[in-house]
């Protein structure tokens, strides 16, 4: 073949490939890169009753800094995010530490451990709510047989925001184990055996050994649950709508309440812009501890 | 040395007491669920709640009598197996390129929609489909639940790309064939169960999503998702209605995702872990 046939045969080749990935670009773009530059445009806009449109300067913005609910909301989402992080990373470890050592899962064990995070967090908030009633619920009853007082669980602007950290925890916290244990089914056994040889107790072995290996994956699991726990909508949306009072309005939930229940639409694009700002703040944090770490 | 193995049984009953535990505590609010479904009207607000009773189906025909739930649900299916082809249609030549080029940008470009609030996008989308008249269409429907399924497909297929060796596609270019006959004839026989896992996680994520439907379906186009709102207005004297509803709704992505619960993780994390 000359060399002049086979650049044309690579220019074609190029020009196939870029053909090919053009639908998922342009859809993408359609979809989303020009959405979110009207959104910025949006957020210089403001919406009078009557939908009449003008332009708002950085009213939207100044705004933020006084609007109380909005640092309340954002408080409410930082406090729900940490909690629930902390509590799947928790648990989420101890039960891939019981899956890896339980050696052979057998495929319903494991569908059984999917089952949490592949039902619909919305029939997730639906089930927790019935069984978290105050007065008929299965909880209560629970607490009750043990000697523990009931708890208002929902209903308490207190223990809500718990209370739905919990219910995502139970959804999300196989998630992690999964990732988890597809960390420590990866980690060379000669590790193991050295410790061994040196006599190690198991609890100095994960300690010195295990967790810091597993670093790199812990913290794979902390983004992916990051980027979902800081947008915290549905669980929230389905059971309380952001109350009792506003005891739940994370940013999300708030943003969407603005935007579509009282329809201004200009604050709302500046509050969900503010929203990504930070999740994608979170992810970058953790994607340089996630270098930090690594092995 | 003799106690070794004592310990190593007393680790081990240790571990299981442990998975049994932790078995208990994810199955069974699920299990409670399906429970209060099949109980009497009268029972299901017992308390102290009843573990032992005559199961019936009459809060499953209450729910068909009472509320429109055959035609949300078939609103559920056109938008998920809409969104979930469309997905498909656009993802698989998009991650195959991806792969073959190794520039990544465009699989990062879906990734937005991934971790960027529903929102965002949601209001821009709202103000322009309403200016052209299709909020409670099923083409806003789908095309927004297009975002969720388009990256699930890239990223899940990506990895599966990457796994064909360069020496197959030489062989076929050699014998003239062209870039995107190789992907139909050659690549796509070859990520088969690659495609099955996308197709089954995006349908899942579609039918799962309940922020887009909220807004833009309306009256006739409803989700199931979006119409779970309904039901729960129904008050807490429904709801062995309502556990009905809950359990019908989580039926085929249970199902579904039992299917492929072997290769489910890995495609869950967009490529970052391989489970």
């Amino acid at each position: 073949m000359s060399d002049a046939a086979a650049t044309l045969t690579q220019d074609r080749q190029r020009l196939e490939l870029s053909a090919l990935s053009a639908p998922a670009v342009i859809f993408t773009v359609a979809m989303i890169a020009f959405p979110v530059v009207y959104t910025i445009w949006l957020g210089f806009q403001s919406f009078s009753s009557t939908g009449k449109q003008s332009f708002a300067g950085i009213a939207n913005y100044s705004k933020l800094a006084s609007d109380y609910e909005f640092w309340h909301g954002l408080w409410i989402t930082i406090a729900l995010y940490i909690l629930a992080l902390v509590l799947q990373l928790v648990f989420g470890v101890w039960l891939a530490l019981v899956l890896f050592h339980a050696k052979r899962l057998p495929g319903i064990v494991r569908s059984m451990f999917i089952s949490p995070f592949m039902m619909p967090p919305v029939v997730a908030g639906m089930m927790w709510l019935v069984i978290l009633d105050p007065s008929l619920g299965a909880a209560n009853y629970i607490l009750q047989s043990l000697g523990l007082p009931p708890s208002e669980w929902l209903a308490s602007p207190t223990w809500v925001i718990p209370t739905v950290a919990l219910i995502d925890s139970w959804q999300w916290t196989p998630y992690v184990a999964l990732i988890v244990l597809g960390g420590l089914q990866s980690l060379p056994p000669s590790v193991y055996e050295a410790a061994q040889i040196d006599g190690a107790s198991p609890f100095k072995t994960f300690q010195r050994i295990t967790l810091p290996l597993l670093l790199p994956t812990i913290v794979t699991a902390a983004i992916l649950r990051s980027v979902d726990l800081l947008r915290f909508f549905d669980i929230i949306y389905i059971t309380t709508q952001g109350g009792p009072g506003n005891a739940s309005n994370t940013l999300n939930v708030y943003g969407f309440r603005v935007g579509f229940e009282f329809f201004n639409i200009g604050y709302a694009s500046a509050l969900m812009l503010t929203l990504t700002a930070i999740v994608f703040g979170a992810v970058l944090a953790f994607n340089r501890l996630r270098g930090a770490v690594a092995w | 040395m003799t106690d070794a193995p004592t310990t190593d049984r007393w680790i081990r009953y240790l571990n299981l007491l442990q998975l049994a535990l932790a078995g208990i505590i994810i199955l069974a609010p699920t299990v409670w669920m399906v429970l209060s479904s099949l109980k009497p009207s009268f029972e299901v607000t017992a308390y102290p709640p009843t573990l032992v009773f005559t199961p019936t189906l009459e809060n499953y025909v209450q729910l068909m009598k009472t509320t429109p739930f055959a035609s949300y649900a078939v609103n559920s299916l056109i938008v998920t197996i809409g969104s979930t082809s469309l997905g498909l249609l656009f993802g698989i030549p998009a991650a195959f390129a991806v792969s073959w080029t190794r520039v990544s940008w465009p699989a990062i470009l879906t990734l937005a929609a991934r971790m960027a609030p529903g929102t965002l996008f949601l209001l821009p989308w709202y103000v322009m489909f309403r200016q052209v008249g299709m909020i409670g269409s099923y083409t806003a429907l789908i095309l927004s639940h297009a975002v969720i399924t388009l990256p699930i497909v890239i990223w899940v297929l990506l990895p599966s790309f990457d796994g064909i060796p360069r020496s197959v596609y030489e062989a076929a270019q050699v014998d003239g064939c062209s870039v995107t006959r190789i992907l139909w004839r050659i690549a796509l026989p070859l990520v088969g169960s690659g495609i099955a896992v996308a197709a089954i996680l995006a349908f899942v994520f579609s039918w799962n999503y309940f922020l887009f439907a909220l807004v833009l379906s309306n009256g006739d186009s409803k989700t199931l998702i979006a119409a779970a709102f309904n039901f729960i207005g129904e008050g807490s004297t429904q709801w062995g209605a309502l556990m009905a509803a809950a359990t019908l709704i989580a039926l085929p992505p249970l199902i579904l995702a039992a299917l492929v619960q072997r290769w489910l993780v890995s495609g869950l994390t967009l490529g970052a872990v391989k489970g």
